[in-house]
């Protein structure tokens, strides 16, 4: 009975949390490098250091003294992203463009510049990072390759690549739904679609409870559709896990209309769920 | 990342000593074949002071003996060298005599012995087998037990009319007698007053009790000793025995004890008797010191193996008052409940607020009950949760945010706690019982839980702190595993060992069985 229950067959080498965490995260990624990954600003300047494709940085607010200065360098731009270094849950991120007479808007609504002030301050008072303060940086606005909207044409996706020692394991492209939100995390209603790592194409959609072949929103086929620079996708994977001291890392990426492939963050903890989505276990990946 | 060979030699080190131990002294526990398992231990000490007449003086006293439940031991006697002290049997009790021919001289003397006690419920047929013969002086009439006065009589068929079997005859008694309002009378109260005044002491009501029931046939007599509580007294009690099936059962009509006798009650002696007697016409006073002893059921304290195994425990705290049994017993439990909650969460899966937070709630249901306790930490949680929300939507900073949660979830407590002071609500009072912080910080969490993964998740982890609650309060109701870990100190390195073991646990965690079902299952792909 007790075998029974600790020996369930898995032949495909499914892990759980327990093995994660003992197996993977522990050996492979030190504590004191966490926060490299967890704050995006030390990311980003990794990322540029390394010379790794990713949105240009143009300011990091750490003070709200510095708010009016930065801004005022910044209206040259005609699009860009305000984030929480440390956010959590993509909680605090605001897209802001330029309309045709130069009003910034956000969500298509314009919107005055106390109410961006307002904004980078709740940042930096650490509103959306659990802690009592965090820095704002301020990027490129990425703007999505159509492959994407192909597929689905919302919200913000991206690739995640799983990395063991610089050698990518598995990976998935995660879409938001009508139900999402705008957001592409699986525990948000997002689904996840499997990705052929070899053939460089697409496989099953995943809702998180069942497989289908298409985005739940549309009836457009996914299977076997080729994914745009995905040799390059790889090789900036690589480039980026060797340039962490981490050797198990989530990696988010996004494919520019013109720049190609972008790094958009990397997680120390990335979640289980892509097992699902690829119908394999991440065990049978590691050689 | 394996664990380091020195690591595993000392682990297995200790815990082969702490099993070791543990036989040793669960060996040397089950040489000593008591058998006799106490709920209550008491030191008893009469104190009696007095002076001398001219003549001879004696006093007499009661002395307790060992019944089926309870045992006396260490009986000794302090007393000045011109009082001799004997003891005398008189009919099946004993009665200790002191006895001086000093004359005109202030005395005080003292006996004290320790009492083990447990509480005794008897069962009861509905029907009582025939009373055997040489029971008459069990149902006669006598002075202060006027068993055939027609009051008694009348009294008695009336109550038994309304009964149809032995059972109910007796509880018809008993209900009747309990009925009456007790007073505190100290002048002696016969069973024909006790009816006629509707008002009695323990004394007026167990003669009525008797009389009735000798009056319909059913053998029965006074039985007198002691209440035993944490006191200086100098009250006695007596209550009445009925013969049932061979079996003198104990009834207490001023206490409402029916066929049940209660762990603190010290029999002294059986008879319509008063418990001291002393010579006539001397200046006479006593008291009763009675001292709670803490006490282990298991453990037999005048075995000498006893010595040897509590050298190696806790029991050395408890005895010399350092910390009390049930503080160290939640001391020691702490880790116990934490290492259920580790096998909860790492093999189970379960998700919980905080990792410790499902055994300190338990400790607070020991104190409520389950299902109050349970209701009220729902109730705390989901109100000071949804009541902080709009906070959550004014976009206030996270640390003064936790301080209001915290003052609300102080001021909910207060409120209920002073409610059900006023109203003598007990369940509103207990509400302060609580771990008020850590009870904050998981509403914290559940508010902030509902925004981040909504309602649905957030009540799931909910619910299943509440069954890693229930799992704890179960293994902390488990009867005598105070005994176990107050002698047996060495399991903690036992916990340390298997939190080891727990720790390199790389199996698939129970829930993730069911999330990652559509891999493990073959039919799936």
């Amino acid at each position: 009975m007790l075998s029974r229950i600790f020996k369930v067959p898995n032949p495909g080498g499914v892990i759980g949390l327990n093995r994660r965490n003992i197996e993977f995260i522990y050996p492979h990624n030190q504590r004191r490098h966490y926060i490299l990954a967890d704050d995006k600003v030390k990311t980003k300047m990794i990322l540029h250091q390394n010379d790794i494709a990713c949105a240009k940085t143009y300011a990091v607010i750490e003070r709200i003294s510095q708010i009016k200065a930065k801004w005022e360098s910044l209206q040259n731009q005609s699009a860009l992203v305000l984030k929480p270094a440390r956010g959590c849950g993509g909680g605090g991120i605001k897209i802001l463009k330029k309309s045709a007479c130069g009003q910034w808007q956000s969500s298509g609504k314009t919107i005055s510049e106390a109410r961006i002030f307002q904004h980078i301050t709740s940042i930096i008072s650490g509103l959306f990072s659990m802690a009592s303060n965090d820095v704002c940086l301020i990027e490129e606005c990425i703007v999505p390759h159509p492959f994407f909207a192909e597929i689905y044409d919302e919200g913000v996706p991206d690739f995640r690549i799983i990395t063991l020692k610089a050698e990518p394991l598995m990976a998935m492209l995660r879409m938001p739904t009508s139900k999402s939100d705008g957001k592409a995390n699986l525990h948000q209603k997002g689904v996840g679609i499997g990705v052929d790592m070899d053939a460089g194409t697409l496989t099953q959609v995943y809702d998180g409870k069942r497989y289908s072949n298409h985005h739940p929103d549309n009836e457009n086929g996914v299977f076997g559709k080729q994914i745009p620079y995905w040799p390059g996708m790889l090789e900036l994977a690589q480039k980026t896990a060797r340039a962490f001291p981490l050797d198990y890392l989530g990696i988010d990426l996004v494919i520019d209309k013109v720049k190609g492939p972008q790094i958009m963050e990397v997680n120390v903890r990335p979640g289980l769920g892509i097992q699902l989505v690829n119908k394999c276990g991440l065990r049978s990946t590691v050689k | 990342m394996n664990v380091p060979k020195q690591f595993k030699f000392i682990l297995g080190g200790l815990s082969l000593l702490a099993v070791v131990t543990i036989t040793y002294k669960a060996y040397l526990l089950s040489k000593n074949e008591s058998s006799f398992y106490p709920d209550e231990v008491y030191k008893v000490t009469y104190r009696y002071f007095f002076k001398t007449d001219t003549s001879a003086t004696t006093i007499k006293a009661y002395l307790p003996k060992n019944n089926s439940r309870q045992q006396i031991s260490r009986q000794k006697s302090t007393l000045p060298g011109n009082i001799k002290f004997s003891t005398i049997a008189d009919g099946s009790n004993i009665k200790g005599r002191w006895f001086t021919e000093a004359q005109n001289t202030y005395e005080s003397l003292s006996y004290s012995f320790f009492f083990k006690g447990k509480s005794q419920i008897y069962g009861l047929t509905e029907t009582f087998r025939p009373i055997p013969d040489a029971m008459d002086q069990y149902l006669e009439s006598t002075r202060n037990i006027q068993t055939a006065a027609l009051p008694i009589s009348r009294l008695a068929n009336n109550l038994k009319k309304q009964a149809d079997t032995d059972k109910k005859t007796i509880q018809a008694l008993f209900d009747y007698v309990h009925g009456i309002p007790s007073a505190p009378i100290i002048t002696l109260t016969d069973a024909l007053s006790a009816l006629e005044r509707n008002e009695a002491s323990c004394n007026g009501k167990s003669r009525l009790l008797v009389a009735l029931a000798r009056n319909l046939g059913y053998p029965a007599r006074i039985k007198g000793g002691i209440i035993l509580t944490e006191s200086n007294k100098r009250t006695s009690h007596a209550w009445a025995e009925l013969f049932i099936n061979g079996n003198w059962v104990p009834f207490d009509a001023l206490n409402g004890h029916f066929a049940y006798l209660p762990a603190n009650y010290l029999e002294l002696y059986e008879g319509d008797e008063f418990l001291i007697s002393h010579s006539q016409g001397i200046q006479f006073d006593y008291s009763y010191e009675i001292t709670k002893e803490e006490s282990l059921s298991i453990l037999d304290e005048e075995a000498g193996e006893t010595q040897r195994v509590t050298a190696f425990s806790l029991w050395g705290l408890v005895k010399s008052k350092t910390i009390s049994k049930k503080n160290l017993f939640l001391l020691l439990m702490l880790p116990l409940g934490g290492l259920l909650v580790a096998l909860l969460r790492n093999i189970v899966g379960i998700r919980t607020f905080g990792v410790f937070l499902p055994v300190l709630i338990a400790f607070s249901l020991l104190e409520t009950g389950f299902t109050t306790g349970m209701a009220l930490f729902l109730f705390l949680v989901l109100f000071v949760g949804l009541i902080t929300r709009p906070f959550d939507n004014i976009g206030l900073l996270h640390t003064p945010k936790l301080v209001i949660s915290l003052t609300l979830m102080v001021l909910v407590m207060a409120i209920g706690n002073f409610l059900g002071f006023t109203f003598d609500i007990p369940w509103l009072s207990s509400l302060t019982l609580f771990p008020t912080i850590i009870l904050t910080i998981s509403a914290e969490r559940f508010s902030k839980l509902i925004v981040e993964d909504g309602m649905h998740k957030a009540t799931g982890t909910l619910f299943q702190t509440l069954m890693a609650v229930s799992v704890c309060y179960l293994l902390f109701s488990v009867e005598g595993l105070d005994n176990i870990l107050i002698l047996f100190p060495e399991l903690l390195l036992l916990i340390i060992t298997a939190c080891m073991i727990l720790g390199r646990y790389v199996g698939l965690r129970w829930t993730e069985l069911l999330r990652f079902e559509p891999l493990l299952n073959p039919k799936y792909i």
